[in-house]
């Protein structure tokens, strides 16, 4: 784990660090990285990956409408919108 | 008469008494969370609803009258509450009044019971100290000084200081369990799939389950029988029939069969905690029960191979905070990357951070199949392990914690990893979906200590019949702090 590693990962998880933790937010993530690094030890030839506990498909819903259009109620949560959108800093120049 | 220290079962006889009307105990619930105020359970308040619903059960417009009408109970703030503000302990939703309520909160409430508050909780559940809120520390109600245990620390100081008979939690890797345990308090985990988790705030979707915490097992059988069900809005929910746990809570438990993990090496233990492990096991064995050893070969791979799917689950479900539809938008943003990138980082605290950055990282181009994937197929191993043993046991004993509640800022400032470590004997249940639950059996050093009680897959209906039985037999659920510090 080096500072070019950290900048990547932070780019990616759109994420940024103050200068003075930086290199605290580093050692951390090595020790992490450390502990689980333990799993190589592990011989897992032939195992399949358990990415869920019940391993099932998840289950579907007919397509059908079931609530009113609440546009208002979600809209009054955002920063900022107009009656319509959300509304975010202009994408397009 | 005092509310304090009430369980459920005490508080409803009181109401149908008339010792107390609905009214009256909400009012005494209000007084208890002001003259505790110092203890930092709570983040929201829900004061004037709460009256009111009071009022209308003491007028008899409630129809419902199940074991939790007019009883008050805490919610964890990352329950979605509709029209109440809803958290997660963390500045970026500081500001975000769900437009819904949880399933959960919904069934609860259908059931008669009344929120007063949202509690505190690490940000986003990640910590087990409760040291990571956005609104600071709760303080756990036996010694100011020392951490309640997190993430549900709130949840748990809350029923440990007799405000609310019980609350809501959510557990990921041990946050309703620890808590419990360090509180002195009963806290269950229940199986992955049992309780909808729609609405619940995801922090690792296929670890997360909510539960209930309270003063004994009984009370959390109640709880649970109201907060369990099949949920179409929740694709994880379990299509299965939810037999009433209070129906066989107080079956004999002579001849069942409990599994000591012999991986588990307890001698490293402080010898306090030994012993009451032992004196533990001693009253199990006077009741009938039998002990034997069981051998989870991987388990001391779950602390490692949580803390890489964790992670990884998070970065991914915290992606959705980007300022832009719900919660803290940075003010002066000049693009929207921009916008994404200080609002997240404005908003979220070290703990969250430093969990996104490790799940983006073992989730980057050629490290997923090093540390994600294998992470997985460790998981399936430990999963293995546990059916094995099962097929043996009935339930599988183990300390809550290795450690009693410690000092605020004593653990894991300097490396995280001290902290991780903690968790050691709650994780791998969540890793393999599996039924849990603490139970506390003595104290150390004036600290409460509790034991953990892990079932197979959907046999809450076990665990809880044994740690009923246990409590019948025992006073330590009973025990009180004096809260004279607060």
């Amino acid at each position: 784990m080096d500072k070019k590693t950290v900048t990547t990962i932070c780019y990616l998880a759109r994420l940024k660090i103050d200068k003075e933790k930086a290199q605290k937010i580093e050692n951390d993530l090595e020790a992490i990285i450390e502990l689980i690094s333990e799993l190589q030890n592990i011989d897992t030839s032939n195992v399949e990956p358990l990415y869920n506990p019940l391993e099932k498909t998840a289950l579907k819903h007919n397509d059908v409408i079931d609530s009113d259009n609440q546009k208002e109620k979600f809209l009054d949560n955002a920063p900022s919108s107009n009656e319509d959108y959300f509304l975010v800093p202009r994408v397009v120049e | 008469m005092s509310i304090q220290f009430k369980s459920i079962l005490e508080l409803k006889s009181m109401l149908n008494s008339k010792t107390i009307s609905s009214s009256e105990l909400i009012e005494e619930t209000f007084k208890l969370t002001k003259d505790l105020k110092d203890l930092n359970c709570f983040v929201t308040m829900n004061e004037g609803s709460a009256k009111q619903k009071a009022k209308q059960i003491d007028q008899g417009k409630y129809k419902n009258n199940s074991y939790l009408t007019g009883i008050p109970l805490g919610q964890k703030d990352l329950f979605c509450t509709e029209g109440l503000r809803t958290t997660c302990s963390s500045k970026i939703l500081s500001n975000f009044i769900p437009p819904y309520s949880a399933t959960v909160v919904k069934k609860l409430e259908d059931s008669g019971s009344i929120t007063i508050g949202k509690t505190n909780m690490d940000e986003f559940a990640m910590g087990s100290s409760n040291e990571t809120s956005f609104y600071g520390n709760v303080h756990n109600p036996w010694k100011r000084s020392y951490v309640p245990g997190g993430s549900s620390g709130g949840s748990a100081a809350a029923v440990a200081a007799g405000i609310v008979p019980a609350s809501t939690g959510t557990d990921t890797g041990g946050s309703i369990r620890q808590p419990a345990a360090h509180c002195g308090i009963t806290g269950m985990k229940p199986t992955y799939g049992k309780v909808s988790r729609w609405g619940m705030v995801a922090f690792a979707s296929s670890l997360d389950q909510a539960g209930p915490l309270a003063r004994s097992a009984e009370d959390c059988a109640i709880m649970l029988n109201e907060m369990s069900g099949h949920d179409l809005k929740d694709t994880t929910s379990l299509d299965v029939e939810h037999t009433d746990l209070l129906r066989s809570i107080n079956n004999p438990i002579k001849g069942i069969k409990i599994g000591i993990v012999k991986e588990f090496n307890l001698n490293d233990l402080d010898s306090k905690i030994q012993e009451k492990f032992q004196d533990s096991k001693k009253l199990y064995e006077k009741l009938g029960a039998k002990f034997i050893k069981i051998s989870l070969p991987n388990i001391s791979a779950s602390v490692p191979t949580y803390y890489s799917i964790a992670p990884a689950e998070c970065s991914s479900n915290l992606s959705r905070f980007d300022g832009v539809k719900f919660g803290h938008r940075s003010r002066d943003s000049k693009d929207l990357n921009d916008l994404y990138i200080k609002s997240r980082s404005e908003g979220f605290g070290d703990e969250v951070k430093r969990r996104i950055l490790i799940g983006t990282y073992v989730l980057s181009a050629g490290y997923y199949d090093a540390y994600y994937k294998k992470a997985q197929q460790v998981r399936r191993l430990i999963k293995n392990d546990f059916e094995s043993a099962f097929q043996t046991v009935d339930l599988i004993m183990t300390p809550t914690s290795p450690n009693t509640a410690f000092e605020f800022g004593s653990k894991g400032a300097q490396n995280p990893v001290e902290l991780y470590l903690e968790d050691l004997f709650t994780i791998s249940s969540n890793l393999a979906g599996l039924p849990a639950i603490s139970i506390p059996h003595g104290m150390v050093n004036d600290l409460p200590v509790g034991l953990q009680l892990i079932g197979n897959f959907l046999r809450e209906d076990k665990i809880l019949n044994a740690a009923h039985v246990f409590q019948k037999n025992s006073e330590f659920h009973l025990a009180k702090p004096s809260l004279e510090d607060f």
